[in-house]
């Protein structure tokens, strides 16, 4: 039972149940508000009979040139919801959005190089380590770059991994 | 940031940028110095001045700030030749908002637009300004301005996002509309639309007027295809054809919507409602408003349906064919939609008496078979269950039950079907109605299942939810049932060893962590329940709706610092959230997300309305007085930043009160305690099952709430002022001569008066009632308990009837040296409370829900307060020159006032001793005497000696094998050991009461010192 729609401020108040989980970040206002105000296309949320909140997708569309591409910032499903391909779903969504209305040469995001559960997901999803972060996640851990790439990169060059990896300044984008 | 460094009031680039290099490096001395330089050189550029004062701001000397920043307005106002820009007013703006003063920098801008009138950078900056203002008027007329100036589409949209603000938030009138709809219409002849956000727009317009027919011939044209996503469309489309009361060509649409999206349960609700032709009140939302979700109990009032039987059941048969062609196209997967259809289906049926009773029964059956397996099956039919008759639901749970006698052979599925089956038992209350011993042995069975099943999370990644984690948050609440129906403690302490169990396996658990953090707070080791609370992290938003699971007992309780820190967390949230808004609503106006505009406004004005946020505002403010309240000075310097505690009483006034928001999430919390106000376990339990269900009802009990939640916040809002008026009013009565004094002192002791009635009225009863209650008490006509259980309220209200009758006298006897006072009406009822809450015998430990915090608020509100009236008559009994002076109070000043004031310090004396002592017998014994006890609760003998004690369960899944349970897991149930969760408790319980101990030495201190004064 997945109504996936926009997501809307009002769902801020009832995700409790997603966002409690200790994987799942908790942002400030102004997070969550500048991603409806710029891109609220890509920020879904899955929603079950009773209108209890199953999980939400947050990303954005940037880049420039042959790096225009879609970015998936967070993903997740409450705990009650897992085991059922929703976070794929909701992944599909993006990938459409960014190929079809944007136009986009590829679909990126960023994961805990420990966090395997979520990478081996992303690499059934058809994600490919692009390169490593070094100390992505608050100067500590590591993070994985994965991407895949989209109709509009018909060479796939998009995805072609880096050989080294990098260092959070040389991103090009936050 | 290039756009920051042109030329800023002729200042060259080169200067400026180490400035702002400092500042964003946050080096605010070294800037300070160079914005100083750059002054000396410029000294009226108001871009020089913006600056140091931006710095300022953020060097905390906000007034020094303001300074700067009036006099760059000043110069921008007064000074001709001065230079102005957008980099000027942009910098002064923030500055500006920074320091509360949105209008100043509206000033600014609107000059600067007079000076440079058609300079559209400017306008926009004024724009923006209008919107941190919410003055929607003159956005609405500057955005036409622009219009009128480039002719861009955008502005026009600003306009008519800005007039149906008016509508929405102003209550404007709906004509406006039309104003709007002309608007955009004369611009789409014109320019037609190119922006699928402004035909959302256009379509909400239209909509908001119910001209639906017009919305449906705009979407269905060209320009519908600006809606990228063709669902998204249909979905919009099928609700305006719903509205129009065209359900046939509503019901194509939406079944266009489910061949494609089989799973969109709220299509599905909307494909039935249509088809049916259903009461559809759930429609009335717009097309701004992105959810249109038809609830189930909205949803389901379709009992009197106009259909004949035969048409009736003639568009039934097509859902169903509809909803087996949904089924065969996506046999297999998780699309669970189109087979709960069956069961709304058979609903429907079952509400127009079409169909027999069993098939609802069986459709129930059906899904189960198909999706038992999942976590959310139980959730999925929730609302279906509490359908059920009782005779239905015994079926239902008979033929679940012998599901388990055949499982599937996947011991995974297995496992997650009984757990299902579980949770129904659950969801239909069964737990109340079994005899004792099956519920034990329920319990006892599902933790051996947890335990026995902990091998299939072996290889599983710590990151990853355990399978049958579910089973011990039911196992725990099962054990409060059984604590509730016998009242032995052992269960309670076996519902907590459970849940420690559960996360010494895997700490992530979040649901573990709320049961213990309500569990440990009913144990009264609020310490330890905070500390899980911690463990939640809880932040931002979340502190607005999940915050209630521990902050009404913080507030309660002696834990006055950390209740400090989690009401200041919350209130820096809102008010960041409140001051960022509106910019974040311009970034939606910037990016042409006009549907945003609205929800943001309304979001804002939402949580700007929200009844945790205005308790919060009040219990700042109390806490406070709570924290100071030893000190008469020091509660005066409160008062002086309160003015007085009248701002306060505004936040009740009704018209706050009818747009208050409630936004908790209540779902999380136990069953025993749905909402903050309510605790089960404190009543007895009751047999009979229909009364539970009642009392169960989630959704009343929310309601309930509001009303509960509205009256705190009133008596909330009344106490400040009325802790005010009663230690200003007090030497009044002092000075002899109240018919004399002045207007001043008449007008606060009217005052007190009508806030006392105010007062009594929000209790339940009207002035008088109340006092003769109080008296009838006092001489023994009636019981202590004829006050109900709000004995905190009442005392307040007999301490602020003492002070406020210390002047009018109205309580007394004819008889002067009667013991008929108002004092020993106020020390009586303090004493006879506190001496109630002193005479259970047992200890905090072996009273779950205990008295502590009932006696915690009587010492830290009403007896505070007293004090400070006892503080306030001496004070002013007490001339400066006397208060060193040998002679005290009672030969100096020979009045009835000195000796009732002396009674009464006795008489607090005297109970704060008694607690004192209570309390010490308490924190005695030794915490290995504690943990003795706790453990030999959890050792008690059994009914079912062959499976076990809980405790025994727990402590033989220890000897799981690591090629059993993998190294982890094995570890983690090494490591767990039931001693150490008694020692916390009791190291929690007696920090506790050691930190309430403290606060009544304190008070006795004073007590002391005042009495050696008099």
């Amino acid at each position: 039972m997945t109504t996936i729609r926009r997501f809307c401020c009002n769902d801020l108040l009832r995700f409790a149940s997603v966002n409690l989980d200790h994987l799942t970040e908790t942002f400030n206002m102004s997070f969550y508000m500048t991603y409806l105000a710029r891109w609220p296309d890509y920020f879904r949320v899955a929603v079950a009979p009773g209108n209890h909140i199953m999980g939400y997708i947050m990303g954005k569309v940037e880049g420039q040139g042959e790096s225009w591409h879609g970015h998936v910032t967070a993903v997740t499903v409450a705990s009650q919801y897992r085991r059922q391909q929703l976070a794929k779903k909701l992944m599909h969504l993006l990938e459409n959005i960014s190929d079809k209305m944007d136009k986009a040469y590829f679909v990126d995001l960023f994961v805990r190089a420990s966090n395997m559960p979520a990478i081996k997901m992303y690499e059934k999803l058809g994600y490919v380590i692009y390169r490593r972060v070094l100390h992505y996640y608050s100067g500590e851990e590591d993070g994985l770059d994965m991407r895949k790439a989209l109709s509009r990169d018909v060479d796939k060059k998009s995805i072609i991994p880096l050989k080294r990896p990098i260092t959070p300044d040389e991103l090009e984008y936050d | 940031m290039a756009a920051r460094f042109g030329l800023a009031g002729g200042i060259p680039e080169r200067r400026v940028r180490p400035i702002w290099d400092a500042i964003d490096s946050r080096q605010f001395k070294a800037s300070l110095k160079l914005a100083n330089g750059l002054l000396a050189k410029y000294p009226t550029s108001p871009y020089a001045l913006a600056l140091k004062a931006l710095i300022l701001e953020r060097m905390g000397k906000p007034e020094e700030a303001l300074g700067i920043c009036l006099e760059a307005k000043e110069l921008l106002h007064s000074n001709n030749s001065v230079h102005v820009d957008y980099l000027t007013l942009s910098t002064l703006q923030i500055v500006f908002q920074r320091l509360d003063h949105l209008e100043l920098a509206t000033l600014c801008y609107e000059h600067a637009c007079v000076k440079y009138p058609n300079n559209l950078e400017i306008m926009i900056g004024l724009f923006n300004c209008y919107v941190r203002e919410c003055s929607y008027v003159k956005q609405q007329q500057l955005a036409m301005k622009m219009y009128k100036l480039v002719g861009e589409e955008r502005f026009l949209l600003w306009a008519v996002c800005s007039i149906q603000l008016q509508v929405h938030c102003s209550s404007t009138s709906q004509k406006l509309l039309q104003l709007a709809e002309a608007l955009m219409k004369k611009h789409m002849a014109s320019n037609s639309l190119h922006d699928p956000e402004a035909l959302v727009l256009y379509l909400s317009l239209l909509e908001q007027q119910e001209k639906f027919d017009a919305a449906v011939e705009v979407l269905s044209g060209d320009l519908g295809s600006l809606i990228g996503i063709q669902e998204d469309k249909l979905r919009i489309q099928g609700r305006l054809l719903a509205r129009a009361c065209n359900y046939s060509a509503a019901t194509e649409i939406f079944e266009r919507v489910l061949v494609s999206c089989p799973d969109d349960w709220e299509v599905f609700l909307c494909y039935l409602g249509c088809l049916l032709e259903d009461d559809l009140n759930w429609l009335k939302m717009d097309a701004t408003m992105q959810i249109c979700s038809p609830s189930f109990d909205d949803n389901g009032a379709c009992k009197a349906n106009h259909l004949s039987n035969d048409e009736f059941n003639s568009r039934i048969s097509s859902a169903v064919s509809l909803v087996q062609r949904l089924q065969t196209d996506c046999n297999g997967g998780f699309v669970r939609g189109a087979f709960l259809a069956n069961i709304e289906i058979e609903r429907r049926c079952r509400l127009c008496g079409t169909k027999h009773d069993d098939n609802f029964v069986e459709a129930l059956l059906t899904y189960f078979y198909r999706f038992g397996h999942l976590s959310c099956f139980a959730s999925d039919v929730e609302n279906f269950l509490h359908l059920l008759t009782l005779e239905e639901k015994d079926k239902f749970l008979e033929k679940l039950m012998k599901t388990l006698e055949s499982p599937p052979a996947s011991p995974l599925k297995a496992l997650d079907q009984a757990i299902s089956i579980f949770k129904v038992h659950e969801s239909l209350g069964v737990m109340f109605s079994l005899p004792l011993t099956d519920l034990e042995v329920t319990t006892k069975r599902m933790l051996q299942m947890y335990c026995k099943n902990l091998t299939l999370s072996k290889d599983l990644d710590p990151q990853e939810n355990m399978h049958g984690e579910e089973l011990l948050s039911m196992i725990s609440n099962i054990l409060v049932v059984l604590f509730w129906r016998t009242r032995i403690l052992g269960y309670l302490l076996e519902a907590i060893m459970v849940l420690e169990y559960g996360l010494t396996i895997r700490r992530y658990v979040w649901q573990y962590k709320i049961q213990l953090v309500h569990l440990y707070s009913l144990l009264g080791a609020l310490p330890l329940a905070y500390e899980w609370y911690c463990m939640l992290e809880v932040k931002n938003i979340l502190v607005e709706t999940v915050s209630h699971h521990i902050l009404p007992q913080m507030l309660n309780s002696p834990l006055w610092s950390e209740t400090g820190d989690l009401l200041s967390d919350y209130l820096k949230f809102m008010d960041d959230h409140l001051r960022e808004s509106a910019d974040l609503t311009s970034v939606a106006y910037r990016h042409r997300n006009y549907s945003k505009v609205i929800e943001f406004v309304q979001f804002k004005e939402r949580l700007g309305h929200s009844s945790r946020l205005l308790t919060a505002r009040l219990d700042v403010p109390i806490l406070q007085l709570k924290q100071k309240a030893n000190s008469l000075e020091e509660v005066e310097c409160i008062f002086e930043n309160l003015n007085c505690g009248s701002k306060l009483l505004e936040m009740s006034n009704e018209d706050k009160m009818k747009i208050l928001t409630f936004n908790e999430d209540f779902h999380a919390r136990p069953w025993w305690s749905p909402t903050p106000n309510i605790n089960y376990l404190a009543d007895n339990f009751e047999e009979g099952f229909p009364w539970l269900k009642e009392k169960l009802n989630k959704k009343k009990k929310a309601v309930e709430e509001e009303g509960i939640v509205k009256k705190l916040i009133e008596r909330k809002s009344l106490l400040p002022r009325l802790i005010y008026l009663s230690i200003q009013i007090s030497p009044i009565s002092l000075k002899g001569n109240v018919g004399n004094g002045s207007l001043h002192d008449a007008d606060a002791i009217k005052e007190i008066k009508s806030l006392l009635e105010k007062y009594a009225r929000n209790i339940g009863l009207s002035f008088d009632d109340a006092m003769s209650l109080l008296l009838a008490i006092f001489k023994g006509q009636k019981p202590l308990k004829d006050l109900g259980p709000d004995i905190i309220s009442w005392l307040n209200f007999t301490v602020f009837v003492n002070a406020w009758n210390l002047c009018c006298h109205q309580l007394e006897s004819p008889r002067k040296d009667s013991s008929m006072n108002s004092w020993s009406v106020v020390d009586y009822m303090l004493r006879s409370c506190i001496s109630e809450q002193l005479t259970h015998p047992e200890t905090v430990l072996a009273v779950p829900g205990s008295n502590l915090p009932v006696l915690v608020q009587l010492v830290a509100e009403p007896l505070a307060w007293h004090i400070l009236v006892i503080q306030s008559c001496i004070r002013s009994m007490l001339p400066a020159g006397k208060k060193k002076k040998k002679t005290g109070l009672v030969d100096s000043l020979n009045s009835s006032y000195a000796h009732a004031v002396c009674d009464s310090v006795q008489c607090l004396i005297s109970v704060l001793q008694d607690i004192g002592k209570w309390v010490s017998n308490q924190i005695r014994k030794s915490e290995d005497q504690d943990v003795d006890r706790l453990l030999s609760h959890l050792q008690r003998s059994s009914s079912q000696e062959e499976l076990g004690s809980i405790l025994s369960i727990l402590e033989a899944s220890e000897s799981m094998s690591v090629s059993e349970v993998g190294e982890r897991i094995s570890a983690a149930l090494q490591s767990w050991s039931a001693a150490t969760v008694c020692r916390k408790i009791s190291a929690a319980q007696h920090s506790l009461l050691s930190q309430f101990l403290s606060i009544c030495e304190s008070k006795l201190k004073l007590l002391y010192s005042i009495n050696k004064s008099i």
